[in-house]
C-alpha cells in the first residue's frame, strides 16, 4: 500500500502510463482500493468521532464503503459512455481510473484529517443546545469531501488527457463520469448516513438507520428542502 | 559563475543571515534544495528565526494587558503558529504533490519553513505598529481587529512566497490553503486562550471547549 502511495504522489506519470498500456490490471486495481479503503478509513474515524468512538468505528467502515459502492455502481456506466463517446478504454482500465481518482481523493481527505480532528477535538459535545457546532462540523467536514472529490476527479482528468484524443470528447466522458459518481456518490452517502450524528435525540447514533432505503437524497431535496426555501422566500 | 550563483547561492551564516537571505532571495533555498545540497542546517536556523519573531511579537501583543501576560503570550504567539503548521502540513504535501509540485523532503521542507518565516518577518515588521496600539488602547475589541488586520497583510506576503514555492499549484488551491491555514491559527488561537486579556488570578490556559467564532464574538463583546 506505501507502494502505490509513492506511485500515486510522486510517480503518477509513470502510474498512468502503467494504467494505460495493456499490461494486466488487477494488481493495481487491488493496491488501489486498499489504498483508498485505508485512507477512507482513517478520515471516518474523525467524521464520526464527534459522537464518539461508536460512530468513529461505524464511519471508518461506511466512508470506504461510500466510495467502493459509488465505484462499484458507476463503473459499468462509465465504461460504456467510453465507448459510446469513441474513447476505446478496456473495462479493466475504467475500473481502475475509477479507483484511482476516488483513491487520490480518499488520500487528500486523510490529509486534511488532522484539521479536522482538531476542530472536533475542539468542539463543545453534542447536545440540543449545540446545533450550531453540528452545523459547523457538518459543513467542514461537506467542504473537505467536496474538495477531495474534485481534487480526484483532477487526477482523473489527467490521466484522460494522455488518451490522445480530442479534447472536447474526453471533456465530454470526463463530464458524464464525475456527473455519474456525483448523482451515484450522493445518494449511497445519503443511504448509509448518519457521518456526523445529529444533536435531536429523536436520531441515536446506529450504524444504519431504519428508513435507509425508503426514499432517496433527490426526492428529500425536492420534498424538504426547495419548499422550505421556497417558503422562506416567500414570507 | 554568477549562474552558478543564480543556482545554488552559498548558504548564509546564523539565524539573522538566513532570515535576511529569505526576506532578500526568497528563492534562494528552493535553489539549493533543488540542486541537492544540504538544507537542513538552513531550515534549523530558519525555524529558530521564525520562532523568535513570533516570540516578540508575541510580546508586543501582551503590552495589551501589560504584566505576566507579556511573557505568556511571547510563549503562546509561536506555539499557536507552531500548531497551526503542524496541523496543515499533510494536507499542502499532499494536494501540493496530487498538483503536480514535484516535492521532495528537501524542498517541502524549506517551503514550509520559508512561509512560516515569511509571514513571522513581516509581524516582526509590524511589531512597533502593534505595540503603539497596544499600549495606546483599552479596547479589546479594537486590538483584535488590529491582530487581525496584521495577520491579514503577513498573509498576503506568505501567499506570495506560497505561490512563488509552488508554481505547480493553480492558485485558486493555494488559496483555499491558505484560507484552510487561518481558519486552523484562529481556532488554535482560541484553544490557547487568553493570550490578549488575562482576569487577574484566571487561568494560563482557560478551561472548556470554544468554538472561535464563538470566542471572537465573546472578545468583541
Amino acid at each position: 500500500m506505501t507502494t502505490m502511495l509513492g506511485r500515486l504522489l510522486h510517480r503518477g506519470d509513470e502510474l498512468l502510463s502503467h494504467i494505460l498500456s495493456d499490461r494486466p490490471l488487477g494488481r493495481t486495481l487491488a493496491e488501489l482500493t486498499l489504498l483508498m479503503a485505508v485512507s477512507a478509513a482513517g478520515y471516518g474515524l474523525v467524521l464520526g468521532m464527534w459522537h464518539g468512538t461508536r460512530l468513529a468505528a461505524y464511519d471508518a467502515i461506511k466512508l470506504p464503503l461510500v466510495l467502493v459502492l459509488t465505484s462499484t455502481f458507476t463503473v459499468a456506466f462509465s465504461w460504456i459512455a467510453a465507448q459510446a463517446l469513441n474513447v476505446p478504454l478496456r473495462f479493466a482500465q475504467v475500473a481502475v481510473l475509477t479507483f484511482l481518482a476516488l483513491a487520490a481523493a480518499a488520500v487528500a481527505l486523510l490529509s486534511l484529517a488532522p484539521i479536522a480532528w482538531f476542530f472536533t477535538v475542539c468542539a463543545p459535545a453534542p447536545s440540543t443546545a449545540t446545533r450550531m457546532t453540528h452545523n459547523a462540523l457538518y459543513l467542514m467536514h461537506t467542504t473537505f469531501v467536496g474538495a477531495c472529490g474534485l481534487t480526484g476527479t483532477r487526477t482523473l482528468w489527467h490521466a484522460m488527457t494522455r488518451l490522445g484524443r480530442a479534447r472536447s470528447t474526453l471533456r465530454r466522458v470526463y463530464l458524464v463520469w464525475v456527473l455519474g459518481y456525483a448523482v451515484v456518490g450522493g445518494e449511497v452517502a445519503w443511504a448509509l448516513r448518519p457521518f456526523v450524528g445529529s444533536v435531536s435525540p429523536k436520531f441515536p447514533v446506529v450504524f444504519l438507520r431504519q428508513d435507509a432505503l425508503q426514499g432517496n437524497v433527490y426526492e428529500f431535496i425536492g420534498r424538504d428542502i426547495v419548499p422550505y426555501f421556497w417558503s422562506r422566500r416567500r414570507q | 559563475m554568477n549562474d552558478s550563483i543564480d543556482l545554488a547561492p552559498r548558504e548564509p551564516r546564523g539565524v539573522l543571515g538566513t532570515l535576511d537571505e529569505l526576506l532578500r532571495q526568497p528563492r534562494a533555498g528552493f535553489a539549493r534544495a533543488r540542486a541537492g545540497m544540504p538544507v537542513r542546517a538552513w531550515t534549523l536556523r530558519a525555524i529558530a528565526g521564525t520562532l523568535g519573531c513570533w516570540s516578540l511579537y508575541g510580546a508586543g501583543s501582551g503590552f495589551f494587558a501589560g504584566g505576566w501576560q507579556i511573557g505568556l503570550a511571547a510563549v503562546k504567539a509561536p506555539l499557536i503558529v507552531a500548531g497551526s503548521a503542524l496541523l496543515c502540513v499533510p494536507s499542502l504535501y499532499v494536494f501540493g504533490l496530487l498538483a503536480g509540485a514535484p516535492l521532495t523532503r528537501a524542498r517541502f521542507a524549506v517551503t514550509l519553513t520559508g512561509f512560516v518565516g515569511m509571514l513571522a518577518l513581516v509581524m516582526a515588521g509590524l511589531l512597533p505598529i502593534e505595540w503603539l496600539f497596544s499600549v495606546s488602547t483599552q479596547s479589546l475589541a479594537f486590538v483584535v481587529w488590529l491582530h487581525l488586520a496584521l495577520w491579514t497583510i503577513a498573509m498576503i506576503f506568505g501567499t506570495r512566497f506560497l505561490r512563488a514555492a509552488m508554481p505547480e499549484v493553480p492558485t485558486g488551491a493555494l488559496m483555499l490553503w491558505i484560507a484552510l491555514f487561518c481558519l486552523v491559527s484562529f481556532q488554535v488561537t482560541t484553544f490557547m486562550r487568553p493570550i490578549l486579556w488575562r482576569e487577574p488570578n484566571a487561568a494560563i490556559l482557560a478551561e472548556g471547549k470554544l468554538f472561535f467564532l464563538d470566542h471572537f464574538k465573546q472578545a468583541l463583546r
